[in-house]
């Protein structure tokens, strides 16, 4: 090992001062394209191999935070400066910095024509939010970290996206910043309620540790402004509609970050944060939540069968997935959480996936539109075999790893009993669902790829080595995670029976 | 011998403004040019110095002045921004043909009667340091006397401001006749007997609110702004949108917190809801507006919003206070920054900019771009910056004395202003420039100051600790328990 011991045991803070570390040689390169790539490319391997790293000293079995850095950051407000990893966060450290790493390279593959170093720099800034989301122990540094996220993307959408790119990232932003504002003001009001003034925290590991802190009509309106930000960044219908305008108009290396994690910080805010800290709050909040799930679950399903632009049905597929991480983590059982924790991986892996190819299609053919479209498979033999195996893994299709997710969550749903309704009625329902996925996802494939071959489409060259490289990857992922799912439930697992115990526990203590 | 060093900060920043104005008549305008700035910023950094050389504390003239934190606090936010006043200002001042020697004199003026409020321990001596602090920045709205809007500006603002002036001088008549006395802890322990049962104490309040309402700009009380911040030279405009400001917050924190402060229960709600209308009025029409000068106005109204949140929760205790007081000095070093950051497109000889004129301003000017952007990310309050912790700190007392709907509405007002602020950001990083837009001229003094200024907002933003803990130890003296 290059590095030496004691800078490994901070291994955390080193995965967010990298991408900063970064951003110094790149503010001097930035008119220089290949500098300013190769700066990036090299930053965000780093950083990917540090969180691999991160990954080997995770102790597989224990439920608590590993690996945790904590100082005392703003004395006189008792602010902590707090990171650490559990099973549930571990996981998603990786899959941002390996996602982070594919979009880079893409990207410098030839993707961005113009402004290559501030799209650079771009990246590294969200890099640091989107890591810091995932480790930051501190309420406080969380929403530091959370609205880190975006301006970055605000102006990777707003500069490299398409032609509506301003209405959008607009949108995009506002739909973010009013949900997060009231969170802040809720997490101010956690702050308050959480001692007198001088023994005040936001501390994740103190604010649960003492059970009957916050009282219930508290925890009511704090669940709320909690919830309303993170099923916004989710999104949960019916928040949702930002996300079509803003991932069509995003450049592709934006839309595979926007699906592939920042997504995955509303599902891990509510899994996080909302549920184990006002378990009372969401038991009352807990129909509504169900009932919008699987809302989204046919609702988004729905949609995108009818859906003309290809990058807008990846999109609204992103409604439906989303819809089983809110259903697995709010059916309050191990299946659901395991089954909504991989859901997010999953949906990270393959989504990603989806998005980068409709991009690199969109690169050649400058069509999005599926009419536009059509007998692409005889000569792209290589993009037809990799789309198609992520398109199946998307649909759910047992052996790749849409299935487990989306498995595990049914099974929780079913083991759901609450009232007034139970999961016997929530889980068909969802279930739908993932019928209505195989329907749009290959119809959608069937029109793309199959029928007579084009005439403007026949001489496109099929995928480059360096989209192959970015392809790979995910490739593996949705593989091993589809046949050997078990090493990472057994990451995940006690972890989320901690959270479940935590948020049952207090429950029962206020009461 | 003690009251002068109790002043000699101030005493140091009149004798520098004095000296300027010698300098430029013995050597002439063109020669002192270059130095005006450095000479400046050498006198306030010796008025910054000089309580570390000759420390003091406590009453000073027989109790008309007095030395202590909040102080200590208001000096240092004040000499900051006429610092950074001095180092934006020369390319403006040189391209506009604006008197030099004139434009910082008055501004060191200003500064001192800014600094004169916090050194009010009576109703005398704050009245004359508020007015020693408006007169020089009507003058400043004024300097361009050839602009008809400059003249405009500088006539709505003076009228206005006198009438101000005049209610409240009349509620300090009124405070006077109940507690016969002017000093501030006497008009206190006079209005805690008379209650807020007395008319007179109802009379008081209302005409001290209003008079010192338009100072900072509440809204009703904020119909002078638009045009006085549109009108006035871009550099005026910078320093009269913060230091003015902030004199009225620390006479409001003062008076309301201090002599006022035993019937703070009554018009605690009164000023919630000023809050409210504040932010959301100043909001509302900073979003139709297409020159970002006035933009900049109509959003450093709502501003004034938030910052009266701040005080409407006193009764939070200290935390409200130094609320106020951090969010002051972020609001001072941000919006300071962002007027100024306008000049890039002023220096080209227009009046503000529209955000048409902004398009691209990325390519054409990057340090410039960058450091807008910069500064109006903590205008909306995104973190890691000083702004963000601004509403952050200021959302707590206001939870705290229970105003839970004001946090929100401060919540909702900092979402709908992002729109706005982000807007100039689409403009300057989305769209490409005009072709026939004319070349941004090289300043590198301004770029650097507004590079260094950016930098510091996110330094602080991350690490604001020493200040918070300034700001709490200055909130001390002024907020009764």
């Amino acid at each position: 090992m290059i590095l030496d011991r004691p800078v490994l045991d901070h291994v955390l803070t080193l995965l967010v001062v990298i991408p900063i570390v970064g951003l110094v040689p790149l503010l001097f390169f930035m008119r220089d394209e290949r500098a300013a790539k190769q700066v990036a490319l090299v930053t965000t391997f780093v950083e990917l191999v540090v969180s691999l790293v991160m990954l080997a000293q995770f102790r597989v079995g224990e439920a608590g935070f590993q690996m945790v850095d904590s100082v005392l950051w703003l004395p006189t407000l008792g602010i902590r400066y707090e990171v650490g990893v559990d099973g549930i966060s571990v996981l998603l450290v990786v899959l941002t910095t390996l996602l982070t790493f594919i979009s880079v390279l893409y990207s410098s593959g030839g993707a961005i024509k113009m402004r290559v170093g501030e799209f650079m720099a771009a990246f590294l800034l969200l890099e640091v939010g989107m890591v810091g989301v995932f480790i930051a122990l501190d309420l406080f540094l969380f929403y530091v970290f959370f609205e880190l996220m975006l301006v970055p993307m605000y102006l990777i959408i707003g500069i490299w996206g398409g032609t509506r790119r301003i209405y959008a990232t607009l949108k995009f932003v506002l739909f973010t910043l009013s949900g997060s504002l009231l969170m802040l003001v809720a997490i101010v009001a956690v702050y308050l309620a959480s001692g007198d003034a001088g023994s005040r925290t936001l501390s994740f590991t103190d604010l649960v540790s003492d059970r009957g802190r916050f009282a219930p009509d508290f925890q009511f309106w704090a669940f709320f402004a909690f919830a309303l930000a993170f099923a916004i960044k989710l999104p949960m219908v019916p928040f949702h509609t930002w996300l079509p305008d803003a991932h069509v108009e995003a450049p592709t290396a934006g839309s595979i970050i926007l699906a592939g994690i920042l997504l995955k910080a509303g599902g891990y805010g509510l899994i996080r944060f909302a549920l184990p800290l006002f378990p009372i709050g969401a038991q009352a909040w807990l129909p509504i939540i169900l009932l919008l799930s699987v809302v989204a679950i046919i609702y988004g399903a729905a949609v995108s069968t009818v859906q003309k632009d290809l990058k807008k049905l990846v999109a609204y597929s992103s409604v439906a997935h989303m819809g089983f991480v809110t259903l697995g983590i709010f059916v309050l059982n191990v299946q659901g959480g395991v089954g909504a924790v991989l859901q997010m991986l999953n949906h990270g892996v393959v989504t990603g996936a989806l998005f980068l190819f409709v991009g690199i299609q969109y690169e050649r053919t400058h069509r999005r539109q599926i009419a536009d479209l059509g007998g692409l498979a005889n000569g792209w033999p290589l993009y037809t075999t990799f789309f198609g195996i992520f398109v199946l893994a998307s649909l759910g299709l047992p052996g790749l790893n849409g299935f487990v997710g989306e498995f595990l969550v049914l099974v929780g749903t079913f083991r759901y009993e609450g009232d007034p309704v139970s999961g016997l009625v929530w889980g068909p329902l969802a279930a739908i669902g993932v019928i209505l996925a195989a329907v749009y996802l290959l119809w959608m494939f069937q029109r793309v790829m199959y029928g007579p071959v084009r005439e403007a489409y026949k001489d496109l060259p099929d995928l480059s080595p360096v989209e192959i490289a970015s392809a790979v990857p995910l490739l593996a992922l949705t593989i091993v995670l589809g046949v050997f799912p078990q090493p990472f439930i057994r990451i995940i697992e006690p972890s989320l029976e901690r959270m479940l115990a935590l948020a049952s526990a207090a429950a029962v203590a206020v009461k | 011998m003690s009251d002068v060093i109790a002043v000699l900060p101030e005493a140091i920043v009149t004798a520098t403004a004095i000296v300027l104005l010698g300098v430029a008549a013995i050597v002439g305008d063109e020669r002192a040019r270059p130095w005006m700035p450095w000479l400046m910023l050498l006198g306030l950094a010796a008025a910054l110095a000089s309580p570390i050389a000759y420390p003091s504390s406590g009453l000073a003239f027989g109790g008309f002045v007095v030395v202590d934190e909040f102080t200590a606090f208001f000096r240092l936010t004040f000499v900051v921004l006429a610092g950074f006043t001095a180092l934006i200002a020369p390319p403006y001042l040189r391209r506009e043909r604006v008197p030099d020697a004139e434009f910082y004199a008055t501004v060191l003026f200003s500064t001192v009667g800014a600094m004169t409020v916090a050194l009010a321990t009576d109703l005398i001596t704050l009245f004359v340091g508020l007015e020693l602090m408006s007169i020089p920045v009507y003058v400043l709205a004024g300097l361009q006397r050839r602009d008809r809007y400059a003249n405009e500006a500088s006539l709505k603002y003076f009228l206005l401001g006198a009438f101000s002036s005049a209610i409240l001088v009349y509620g300090f008549a009124w405070l006077f006749g109940i507690a016969g006395s002017t000093e501030l802890t006497q008009v206190s322990a006079a209005v805690a007997k008379a209650g807020l049962g007395s008319p007179e104490v109802v009379v008081a309040l209302a005409l001290v609110t209003a008079g010192l309402g338009f100072k900072a700009a509440v809204v009703p009380f904020h119909q002078w702004t638009p045009d006085a911040y549109d009108g006035a030279p871009t550099p005026s405009t910078a320093f009269m949108s913060v230091a003015p400001k902030a004199a009225a917050f620390a006479a409001i924190l003062r008076v309301m917190a201090t002599a006022l402060g035993p019937v703070q229960l009554d018009w605690a709600v009164v000023f919630a809801l000023l809050a409210v209308i504040t932010m959301t009025a100043g909001n509302v029409v900073a979003l139709v507006q297409t020159n970002v000068k006035r933009m900049l106005a109509y959003s450093s109204i709502a501003h004034t919003g938030y910052i009266l949140a701040g005080v409407a929760a006193l009764a939070a205790g200290t935390s409200a206070g130094a609320a106020v007081i951090f969010y002051v000095f972020a609001y001072g070093i941000m919006n300071l920054g962002a007027f100024a950051s306008l000049m890039f497109i002023d220096l080209e000889g227009t009046r503000g900019a529209t955000l048409d004129e902004l398009n691209g301003l990325w390519s054409r000017h990057s340090a410039g771009a960058l450091a807008f952007t910069v500064f109006l990310v903590n205008l909306t309050g995104i973190p890691p910056t000083i702004g963000f912790l601004g509403k952050f700190l200021m959302i707590q007392p206001v939870l705290d004395a229970e105003f839970g709907w004001l946090a929100v509405a401060i919540a909702l007002n900092a979402a709908l202003a992002a729109f706005y602020y982000l807007r100039v950001v689409v403009h300057m990083f989305m769209y490409d420039p005009d072709a026939t837009a004319p070349r941004i001229e090289a300043a590198r003094l301004l770029s650097a100051s507004l590079v260094v200024a950016a930098i510091v907002t996110i330094l602080l933003g991350i690490l604001p600790d020493p200040v918070y803990a300034f700001a709490l130890r200055a909130a001390e003296p002024v907020v009764i328990r």
